[in-house]
Parts: C-alpha cells; sequence; structure tokens
C-alpha cells in the first residue's frame, strides 16, 4: 500500500475537520481550551508498531465504524494513564491521583470517548457526505501495544502495513493530554480516498 | 529478544536448550490462509518457520522446547470481534503439537498485556511483566 503526498494531505485535512470537532466537545465538557496539533497520517508495517506506541499504561475507548462503509475499521481515544485519571478526577470533583481506575472512571471516559468520537465521525462522515457511526464503545485500561495490536490484527488480516491517523490533543490547565487514532480497513480507507478525490474534482 | 506489549498476539520463543540458541516469533493471527509474504505472522507459517531456522542454526529438532507468551482478550464488550488471543493460543498448540515440541513454560490468556525478554543464552529464561505490574520468569 503507497500513498502519495497528495492524498496523504487530504487524510489529513479530513482528520484536522473531525479532530476539531471533538476538540471542541472535549474543551465544552472540561470548561477549558484545548490545542490541537495538525494530524499525522503515517503508514506503518506490521512489524514497526512497536517503534510509534510503546508498553505504557494508558486508557483507549474504541469504537467500530459502521454505517455505509462495513467493515469500517477502528477509531480510538487514547490517554495515558495519568492524564485519565486527571481527565476523571476534573470530572467527578477528586484530586486523587495515586489509586486505581474504578467503575466511576470507566464509565465517565466511556462518556467522554463516546461524546468526542461521535463528533469525529459526525463532522468527517458530513464532509464526505456518508454514514458513519460508531458502535457502543469497549474500554481497555492497559498497555498502549498491546490494546492496538489487538486492533490492527483486525484490521491488517490479508495486509502488511496499516494507515494510523492521528491528532494530540491538550488541555494545559487540567494537565490533560490525549489523541485521537483513526485505523480504518483496508477498504474503507480506499473509499474515503475515493470520496475525497472526487470532492475536490467537484 | 524482546516483544513489547502483547495483547492477543503470541510470542512463540523455540529453543534448544543443549545448544543454547533461539528463534523468536510474533505470531498475530492463526490462519495465514495461503499467504506466504510475513510467515511469522500467522500461527500455521511461524511454527515451521522457527523450526527451520533453528535447524540451520545449528539446532537438532528433538531437542526443541517451546515456550509461549501472550493471547490475552483485551476487550470485554468486542469479545467476537477481538477475542483472537483464544484463537492464536489454539493455532500455536496445535502446529507445535504436530512437529512434536512440547511447551515447556506458557504465559497465556487472561486480560492484560504483556512484555517479555527473552535470552537464549542464559537457559532459555524468559522474564514477563504484566500490565498489571506483576512480573515472572517462565
Amino acid at each position: 500500500m503507497e500513498l502519495s503526498a497528495q492524498q496523504m494531505d487530504e487524510l489529513k485535512e479530513l482528520g484536522n475537520i473531525g479532530a476539531s470537532h471533538a476538540a471542541n466537545s472535549l474543551s465544552q465538557m472540561l470548561m477549558s481550551p484545548i490545542d490541537m496539533t495538525v494530524p499525522e497520517v503515517v503508514l506503518i508495517d506490521i512489524a514497526d508498531i512497536a517503534d510509534y506506541i510503546r508498553d505504557e499504561i494508558a486508557a483507549i475507548v474504541i469504537f467500530e465504524i459502521q454505517g455505509e462503509l462495513s467493515p469500517g475499521g477502528y477509531v480510538g481515544l487514547y490517554m495515558p494513564r495519568d492524564s485519565a485519571i486527571r481527565l476523571t478526577n476534573t470530572m467527578l470533583g477528586s484530586t486523587d491521583m495515586d489509586r486505581e481506575f474504578n467503575e466511576m472512571d470507566e464509565s465517565a471516559l466511556l462518556e467522554v470517548g463516546n461524546i468526542m468520537i461521535s463528533q469525529f465521525l459526525d463532522a468527517t462522515a458530513t464532509l464526505l457526505d456518508i454514514v458513519m457511526i460508531p458502535s457502543p464503545p469497549d474500554i481497555a485500561i492497559d498497555m498502549a501495544h498491546a490494546v492496538f495490536e489487538t486492533i490492527i490484527s483486525q484490521v491488517a488480516s490479508d495486509i502488511n502495513s496499516i494507515i494510523l491517523f492521528k491528532t494530540d490533543l491538550r488541555s494545559t490547565e487540567h494537565e490533560i493530554q490525549g489523541a485521537i487514532m483513526l485505523m480504518p480497513d483496508y477498504t474503507t480507507l480506499n473509499e474515503i480516498l475515493t470520496l475525497l478525490e472526487r470532492m475536490i474534482q467537484g | 529478544m524482546t516483544a513489547i506489549g502483547l495483547g492477543s498476539c503470541i510470542a512463540l520463543m523455540l529453543h534448544d536448550p543443549k545448544r543454547s540458541i533461539g528463534a523468536c516469533a510474533h505470531i498475530m493471527l492463526p490462519e495465514s490462509g495461503g499467504k506466504c509474504d510475513r510467515p511469522g505472522k500467522y500461527a500455521d507459517t511461524a511454527v515451521p518457520l522457527l523450526v527451520e531456522e533453528l535447524i540451520a542454526l545449528g539446532g537438532v529438532k528433538r531437542s526443541f522446547v517451546a515456550k509461549i507468551v501472550g493471547g490475552a482478550s483485551m476487550f470485554s464488550n468486542f469479545q467476537g470481534k477481538l477475542n483472537i488471543g483464544e484463537r492464536n493460543i489454539e493455532a500455536v498448540r496445535a502446529h507445535l503439537q504436530t512437529h512434536g515440541i512440547p511447551i515447556t513454560a506458557e504465559d497465556i490468556g487472561g486480560t492484560v498485556g504483556r512484555t517479555l525478554q527473552y535470552n537464549p543464552l542464559n537457559g532459555g529464561t524468559i522474564s514477563v511483566k504484566r500490565a498489571d505490574g506483576s512480573c515472572s520468569e517462565l
């Protein structure tokens, strides 16, 4: 699989629009400004995933992309352990950092993920003029690499490289950072590229 | 050799204790379905690959032993789709049995990720660190 520089740019722009909607919803929930990086689009060989994602503990809320594109792939909200705790502390009115994740944390993270990823998918789908709906979410609080390789094994059964699509979000006030990661299925990626191409020629 | 953050994937270490040599594969899926471009990725192609490579290094097949780590179930709601850890374990076991290679140690299944280090020179010891903070030696 290879992507041209222009296709990479188109994907970045698509991610940018989706992520800014997601960032906006996080900003409203935290009542605090959120900074966002320009999205990165990288083509990663499955043998090199560990160069990008390590085994630090993180909270990952994951959704399957459903709707017109099926199987669509996966989209997730990634948050390092300390950021995830700070986020739920902010929401639940606690300050205790030195604790384990409990059920309240998990449901708060699921809810934040749900709102942000729905915004992300809705904005990208509207732009592409298709229907993309997130499945009910699931959450894993574990080594980031262990979680992502499990998802990647689903989208990379026939291919040896995946497109990872990543935007970092940061709240300086609350010291919270996270990322939205999109791992489209191969056919979905091609479909998205075709739609983008058509839009530009328009 | 190191395998970082194993989730549903399996690290298969094939070890020849008499010669202190070993080979390791990071297996992602149970079946290759006839694809042969990445033999280490699938259980059915990784087992014969490691056997060949270890023989090429001077190993003798009848003394080979296997250790396996990984195959966790990382999600609770997505079980049907993402629970390939279990299928990976079964496939690796079946292919090792076909080759008559015994499994002498394993740390598999469960719901947590694992990182491991394997040193063929040091008696083939494997140190495993789990996401819940626990550690063990295989």
